[in-house]
């Protein structure tokens, strides 16, 4: 265990890494304001303070939703994938185990070619990510003996049936309108960030992250094996429901809005594992608010290096895989047992 | 206390099977309070499937098992969890929490769905680290044990369940000669402090005949294909007649004067050839 001094400092860190985070990159961007004036803006709201209408629009309607979407996101996604690798405690599993991403990229595609790039994307996505966890979950019930192992098959089977979906999607989609819109929506971006998408995505984000928060001390004890978790008293079926419910929501909110931004349910998980332990009481609110100011950084990095944006998912992985290996050097790889 | 009252699990006519293959026949068994119960037969023979019918894990297909006077098929998961405390003969560990953490896991089922366990909880699995001697180990990484010492925390962790049985699958099978006496000792202190009783299966007769030597209440049971063939002490149980015909062993009853009185012990002669 760590010295109390050192946990609690560490528990101050949880909030307030995000909240400096936004602060600073609501500063950065094609046109750099400075730190007064940011706050001027943000509080020009509330207390009329005097600024320029050209930076507080960009700062209150453009900057910071996109800032607050980044945390959500990035939290929800890690969050998800934290209580799904506990859940099933199997180091390759991620938010989109389930076929969550697959479902709600295909939802998307659907969505694109029959109504166009419309706001009509985001709750069609929403809905096929959920069903295609629905249909994992009876899948993974057909046995029997249904196990987890049975749900993470019927995971896979299932993601990988929408993803063909989504391939024959792209393959009829108008070449010169549809696809680029498609092609682009899967590899991720926030740049359409708005307050109405925060608030729309934002609720099932965020009840779906508070509901593993809540539960995430049945997640330590499955990780005792499900007869042992059983017998201690944790009603198997119920918390499986409950934990694939809430990720599946989390997840579907974020990607829906989002596009597939990969990585950060998969690996986010592991950094946070390998910082603070397994204690899934420390590492749940750890790995959101590490997700979270994650993925802050990367869109900040994706606005600054060109105009043009680069997609989210490039960046992910071309950011983290470098700062995942350190990581593995300096701890050791601590968090999992082989 | 009457004889009835006595009764802590009452099996009656438990008949379970896998797919239709049946591996429990008509098994009726009851465990009283305050003894050890130790269920031997071959490998196959249903000792585990048994134990899982008593953890709840199992729902015998007709019978009935009543725990403390309650039907175990009508009970919470957190009810059958603060009755019986299951100890596992080993298990893969996958994240490397504290010791005090996974005896802390005991308490799980005093918590509630979207709670963790309080300042009362963690006092309980201190104390009973304390009192088991193992509280150097408190703070130890318990993937970093040895079988042995995992096989205390997991012990020290269904203590801290507070239940008055404890379900203990092979617990001798990993352990080296040391560490299966330290365990056998612990059974009988948990034992001679009146509250508990213990249900647990093994491959040694002689594990049985230690625990009756040392004039503990134990029983012994003898699960042969499914049927509960022979009950009793494990000196009348588990005698050469009965062993040669559970397990095609020949084996001597053999017995040693001691100061502490009359010591009996199983030793096996040859294996009976398969005809």
């Amino acid at each position: 265990m760590k010295p109390v001094r050192r946990r609690s400092a560490f528990y101050i860190l949880i909030p307030t890494a995000p909240v400096i985070l936004i602060l600073i990159s609501l500063c950065l961007g094609r046109y750099p304001i400075p730190v007064g004036d940011v706050i001027a803006s943000l509080l020009n709201p509330f207390f009329g303070t005097a600024i320029d209408a050209r930076t507080m629009a960009i700062i209150n309607y453009i900057r910071l939703p996109r800032a607050i979407l980044a945390v959500m996101v990035g939290g929800s996604l890690a969050v998800s994938g934290t209580a799904f690798q506990g859940l099933f405690r199997n180091p390759l599993v991620s938010s989109g185990m389930l076929g969550v991403s697959n479902g709600s990229g295909f939802g998307a595609a659907l969505a694109i070619i029959i109504f166009g790039s419309t706001p009509l994307v985001y709750p069609i996505s929403f809905l096929f990510g959920s069903l295609a966890v629905l249909f994992s979950y009876f899948v993974g019930r057909i046995y029997k003996t249904a196990t987890n192992i049975t749900l993470v098959l019927g995971g896979v089977i299932v993601g990988s049936l929408f993803s063909a979906g989504v391939s024959f999607l792209k393959y009829i989609a108008d070449p010169y309108d549809q696809l680029p819109a498609i092609v682009f929506w899967l590899m991720g971006s926030l740049a359409s960030a708005r307050y109405k998408d925060i608030l729309l995505a934002g609720i099932p984000m965020a009840a779906g992250s508070i509901g593993l928060f809540a539960v995430r001390y049945r997640i330590n004890v499955l990780a005792m094996g499900e007869k042992e978790a059983r017998t201690m008293g944790v009603d198997l079926r119920l918390t499986r429901i409950f934990v694939v419910a809430c990720a599946t929501l989390a997840t579907a909110g974020a990607v829906c809005v989002s596009g597939v931004i990969g990585w950060v349910g998969l690996i986010i998980p592991h950094m946070g594992r390998m910082i603070t332990g397994s204690d899934n009481r420390h590492l749940v609110p750890f790995s959101f608010s590490l997700g979270g100011c994650f993925l802050l950084i990367v869109d900040d990095i994706s606005r600054l290096i060109s105009g043009s944006e680069l997609p989210l998912g490039i960046l992910t992985a071309f950011i983290g895989a470098p700062f995942f290996i350190y990581l593995l050097k300096i701890t050791k790889g601590k968090g999992w047992e082989s | 206390m009457g004889i009835m009252s006595s009764a802590l699990i009452q099996a009656r006519d438990i008949v379970f099977g896998y797919e239709g293959l049946p591996v429990l026949k008509n098994v009726s068994l009851t465990i009283n309070h305050g003894e050890v119960f130790c269920l031997l037969g071959p490998n196959g023979s249903g000792k585990t499937t048994l134990l899982d019918c008593f953890l709840g894990l199992n729902k015998p297909e007709s019978g009935s098992i009543t725990v403390n006077g309650k039907n175990l098929a009508d009970l919470h998961p957190t009810e059958t969890a603060q009755l019986l405390a299951y100890i596992p003969q080993s298990h893969q560990k996958n994240f490397p929490f504290t010791v005090f953490d996974v005896v802390l896991m005991g308490r799980t089922s005093y918590t509630g769905f979207f709670d963790s366990p309080d300042a009362n909880d963690r006092k309980i699995a201190s104390d009973v680290l304390e009192n088991m001697g193992l509280a150097h180990l408190s703070d130890r990484d318990y993937t970093r044990l040895s079988g042995g010492e995992s096989q205390l925390v997991l012990i020290a962790r269904a203590l801290a369940q507070e239940a008055p049985i404890l379900v203990m699958d092979e617990p001798s099978s990993h352990l080296d000669f040391r560490n299966e006496m330290h365990l056998l000792e612990m059974i009988i202190n948990i034992i001679s402090k009146g509250s508990r009783s213990v249900v647990l299966t093994t491959h040694s007769p002689y594990l049985a005949f230690f625990l009756e030597n040392r004039g503990i209440p134990v029983r012994a049971g003898l699960l042969e294909n499914g049927k509960l063939t022979e009950t009793g002490c494990p000196s009348s149980v588990l005698n050469p007649e009965n062993m040669a015909r559970a397990f095609n062993v020949n084996t001597a009853m053999i017995s040693h004067s001691s100061e502490s009185g009359e010591l009996k012990s199983l030793i096996p002669i040859n294996a009976i050839k398969e005809s």
